[in-house]
């Protein structure tokens, strides 16, 4: 359709145009709670009493928090997982996805829908069933494991120690067929004669991978990683659901995220959660920023 | 491939079987959200836990529709997922294509202020998002849920990586030398080319809109209006929740977004594509 | 190529024509309401949880006609949500209903803002009315500037049920177990040598009665009328050590309450008793173990200790529309005054009165099939009178799960006594002015 030479956009105004829906929308919702909530975290507020009930305390939220035993230890939680849950996931994810592609053809697309299918359930009915999978004396993770390998149930949610590898395991099963499905995506993108050169040349399976699908996947393994960094540090909803919104026994699953919802909304402190956020949100930026640097070297040395 | 060495068919097969082991773990708990949904209250809580299915499914959903709207949660639940992924796919695109192939002031400093958000966690947002709603008259509106997130971070990250990459700007200018408008560029040039990462994003919008409760949670007040998620929730008491009704209605919650998945996962691979070349 | 286009546009246009036609369809029958809500007559908005909002929505026919023409909407989530909700919306003056339920646990935490108003000054002078409630139930929702922030419409006052089939066998009397501390843990290792049962589901259980005996009036459970932390005080080490001796017994059954394990103990008789409120009872006959009917008594709890598990209360928030507030009043009134009401509540739902007066009803006398035919309503009667209250502190919820966590230590991994307790202090006077 041609509009008539007055009402045409001139490519001077479109690009202030084109992205001016977005940025109207996210200068409301996005930029004013930033605002607000960093405004927050310089003051004392029982969110009970009303938005004329905040007080100025300067750097006082920033210094309890950072003397706050609870939050070094949410903070000890969240690395922990963030590792326990993105390393085996990438790990697993990469050869899972190669030999998918390579070896997979006649149920291709069931199989990765299956494991694909964990990434759109709702937290609710995970909650539920997660709690009874996990159940120590009948549930069906102990009794598997017990038939495996013989061993006595595990208090897999009662035991700060078994509460972390619960999670983990929990977060690993939604988040694996996302990665795959991103290696799978990343491997069609490998031109396949390089590997039939390399079959020629008398290369085994094994230097293929190290040499040619690896490299070609670098540029989604960086993607994919980042993901995982941010993710795992802002990790809330699993453990969440999985404590009944505590942080499981002596704390151990409580994230740094599900520990600020806390600080929020059960022991109504908006001026320390909205601190912690904060400190938070640097400690992301500073890993995302090590991973970009991290991945850079790498690819600039290829 | 597999040769007739029984040592190599041997790993072959063990390969395929961990392979197909590991996909029945992923589908178990889909399995007992089903087999729960048939069972009730009582037998959910039997240890072992019920295995096949039962015969609860009627009472449960007599429950279920009981308790609640539950259809009617199901329409809002879709309305408000379909809306927001229009929105998002619309504004996402038009803003990831001008962040990607177009010159304007202050363009680095935005976006980095785009990406920043993604950082913080979402749910310090309720306070201010309450406040803001309130102003614009919008609680207790489904508008309130879809407009807001039509501003994605994820989105517009994923169409300006997909728009550098899959966009050749030869193409916009010989389009411009033929004379066609902006927003016609946009629209017939531009937005087929980025057809697969719509495809992720629509996906992945439509999938987190349906699952969202912290939204509704927010700013919405009546039973009438509320979404899946948040109907759901309200069936959990302290001391009386109703297990078999709430896994019949969570698994009928899940349905939808099967067959949205099983439609469009060949889009989603592809689009995925996108964010690696980058 | 190109057909592959109009898939998406043609999917896009009818992802546009749904987004148009399914409000329609939705709003249709919701025209309804909005018609309603243009007419003229006064609307009550009352947010509540479930099983609140059952009840309230009972009073509606008598509410009606009391106050023809004054609709009441109820606002329903759930119990987590709405009191997340409920936070929400005082905090930002905004969209307050005009009636607010409250759980016990939450009363301390919103006492202590000023959005709730403080229902002994006029209009709602609720002081004249003061003594018709449970004493504890009342005093628990006064703040330290002496505001009533809410009226009392439920209690939940502690028992303790005894399956006395398992009793007898191991030649136990029920005396035994509620004589004092120490009788109670003897009997409970003659009930596990003779029958395998535990005594208890968890000692956490048995700290939670013990530190909230011999409080003084006044005093509160974690910190004292004067801020100071109370945790390394008598009762805190009485019930460390008593929790610790039922462990290193093993007369608890080591299950967490309302998990698969907690609810499957009941129903094998692994269980001999329950230490929790009187809905408990309740709760057992309807889903959790219905099969052990008949095979449950109720008694006091030991040593005399009379605690109370949770309640229910009505709030009205400071900044609502004061045009409404006296309907409000009204509305809370008929819900905790009436003597009707708080029955017939009792009867449905399961909700133990807070009105005294309501507490002097046949419905008390007649006997529960679940308890073997026992008016246990009685007992629960008397022991509600003789609970303690106890002002709140906004960080009793943190300081719950910092003594929980400390009692773990000890249980678990050997942490003494004296130094878990000490922990706990010091993370509790950090935060005592927060």
């Amino acid at each position: 359709m041609r509009w008539p030479a007055r009402l045409r956009l001139s490519p001077r105004w479109a690009p202030y145009v084109f992205v001016s829906p977005f940025v109207v929308l996210f200068a409301v919702f996005g930029v004013f709670p930033l605002g607000f909530s960093l405004w927050l975290a310089f003051h004392s507020w029982e969110p009970t009493s009303g938005l004329d009930a905040m007080t100025f305390v300067g750097l006082g939220n920033f210094t309890f928090a950072l003397q706050d035993a609870w939050f070094w230890k949410s903070l000890g939680n969240t690395l922990w997982l963030a590792l326990a849950t993105g390393v085996p996931q990438h790990l697993v994810a990469i050869p899972l996805a190669v030999f998918i592609h390579t070896r997979v053809h006649l149920l291709r697309d069931a199989v990765v829908g299956a494991y694909f299918l964990p990434y759109i359930t709702s937290t609710v009915a995970i909650a539920i069933m997660f709690s009874s999978l996990f159940s120590t004396d009948y549930g069906l993770i102990n009794a598997g494991l017990g038939a495996a390998f013989g061993t006595t149930p595990i208090d897999w949610l009662g035991q700060p120690e078994n509460v972390k590898p619960a999670v983990a395991f929990i977060v690993f099963w939604r988040y694996l067929g996302f990665n795959v499905v991103l290696y799978l995506a990343a491997l069609q993108t490998i031109p396949k004669d390089l590997y039939e050169a390399a079959s020629l040349d008398g290369a085994s399976p094994w230097r293929q991978f190290l040499h040619i699908t690896l490299p070609g996947l670098m540029p989604m393994i960086y993607f994919g990683v980042t993901l995982s960094v941010i993710g795992g540090l802002q990790l809330f909803e699993e453990p969440f659901i999985l404590t009944g919104g505590k942080g499981g026994p002596d704390q151990a699953a409580m994230t740094a995220a599900v520990y600020l919802y806390r600080m929020a909304f059960d022991f109504n402190d908006f001026g320390g959660a909205s601190a912690m956020s904060w400190l938070l949100f640097a400690l992301v930026a500073a890993m995302t920023w090590a991973t970009n640097r991290a991945f850079r070297r790498r690819r600039s040395t290829r | 491939m597999s040769s007739g060495l029984p040592q190599q068919r041997w790993a072959s097969w063990s390969a395929y079987a961990l392979v197909g082991a590991g996909a029945l773990v992923m589908l178990a708990p889909f399995y007992f959200m089903f087999v729960f949904a048939t069972q009730s209250r009582t037998e959910i809580f039997n240890l072992p836990p019920p295995l096949w299915f039962g015969d609860d499914l009627q009472a449960n959903l007599a429950i279920l529709t009981e308790r609640l709207p539950f259809w009617r949660n199901l329409g809002w639940s879709l309305y408000v997922a379909l809306a927001s992924t229009a929105l998002t796919l619309l504004f996402c695109s038009l803003g990831g294509y001008a962040f990607a192939l177009m010159e304007f002031r202050f363009k680095g400093p935005l976006f980095a202020l785009v990406m920043a958000t993604l950082l913080l966690p979402s749910f310090m947002n309720m306070i201010p998002t309450f406040m803001i709603m309130d102003a614009l008259g919008w609680i207790d509106e489904h508008r309130a849920l879809y407009i807001p997130g039509a501003a994605s971070a994820f989105g517009i990250f994923l169409m300006r990586q997909f728009a550098t990459s899959a966009v050749p700007r030869e193409l916009i200018e010989a389009a411009r030398m033929d004379g066609c408008g902006e927003f016609g560029i946009y629209w017939r040039v531009v937005l087929p080319l980025l057809r697969p990462a719509m495809g992720t994003l629509g996906l992945v919008t439509f999938i987190a809109s349906w699952n969202n409760f912290i939204g509704p949670l927010i700013v919405l007040r009546s039973m009438e209006q509320y979404t899946l998620p948040l109907a759901l929730r309200s069936l959990q008491s302290p001391v009386n929740t109703e297990w078999g009704a709430l896994m019949a209605g969570s698994a009928i919650a899940t349905l939808p977004l099967l067959v949205l998945f099983v439609l469009s996962s060949r889009q989603l691979i592809a689009g995925l594509t996108a964010g690696a070349v980058k | 190529m190109n057909r592959r286009f109009l898939d998406r546009s043609r999917r896009r246009v009818l992802r546009a024509g749904l987004a148009g036609a399914l409000p329609a369809m939705l709003a249709a029958p919701g025209r309804s309401s909005a018609a309603s809500r243009s007419a003229p007559s006064v609307r009550l908005v009352v947010a509540a949880y479930p099983l609140l909002d059952a009840i309230v929505r009972e009073t509606l026919p008598r509410w009606r006609e009391l106050h023809p023409g004054v609709e009441v909407q109820i606002v329903s989530r759930q119990y987590a949500d709405h009191h997340t909700a409920m936070t929400t919306a005082l905090s930002t003056s905004v969209r307050l209903p005009d009636v607010m339920a409250l759980e016990a646990s939450y009363v301390g935490r919103f006492a202590h803002g000023r959005g709730l108003d403080d229902l002994l000054q006029p209009p709602f002078s609720a002081g004249a009315h003061r003594a018709q409630w449970v004493p504890y139930a009342v005093e628990q929702a006064i703040n330290r500037r002496g505001e009533l922030v809410a009226a009392p419409t439920d209690i939940g006052p502690g028992t303790l049920l005894v399956r006395t089939d398992l009793l007898q066998r191991a030649k136990v009397d029920e005396g035994e177990l509620t004589a004092n501390w120490t009788s109670f843990v003897a009997a409970g290792a003659r009930i596990k040598a003779a029958t395998g049962a535990s005594l208890v589901s968890n000692a956490q259980t048995v700290k939670d009665i013990v530190i909230r005996s011999g409080l003084q009036p006044g005093e509160g459970l974690y910190y004292g009328a004067d801020g100071q932390v109370r945790v390394q005080s008598e009762r805190f080490r009485l019930a460390f050590e008593l929790a610790r001796e039922v462990r290193r017994q093993r007369l608890d059954a080591r299950v967490n309450a309302w998990s698969n394990e907690w609810a499957e103990a009941f129903r094998r008789g692994a269980l001999a008793t329950e230490l929790s409120g009187a809905w408990m009872a309740g709760q057992l006959a309807n889903w959790v173990a219905p099969g052990t009917k008949g095979l449950w008594r109720a008694a006091p709890l030991p040593a005399s200790t009379y605690v109370g598990y949770g309640g229910s209360y009505y709030a009205i928030p400071r900044q609502s529309d004061p045009s409404r507030k006296a309907l409000a009043w009204d509305l809370i009134r008929l819900l905790t005054l009436d003597r009707q009401r708080q029955l017939e509540a009792f009867r449905t739902q399961d909700a133990f009165p807070a009105l005294q007066a309501a507490q002097d009803d046949p419905f008390f006398d007649e006997p529960l099939p679940f308890l073997g035919g026992q008016p246990a309503r009685r007992l629960w009667r008397d022991s509600a009178r003789r609970i303690v209250a106890r002002p709140p502190h906004k960080q009793d919820t943190f300081a719950d799960e910092v003594v929980g966590t400390e009692l773990d230590n000890v249980l678990d991994r050997g942490k003494s006594i004296e130094a878990a307790l000490a922990d706990a202090a010091r993370l509790l006077a950090r935060r005592a002015n927060r």
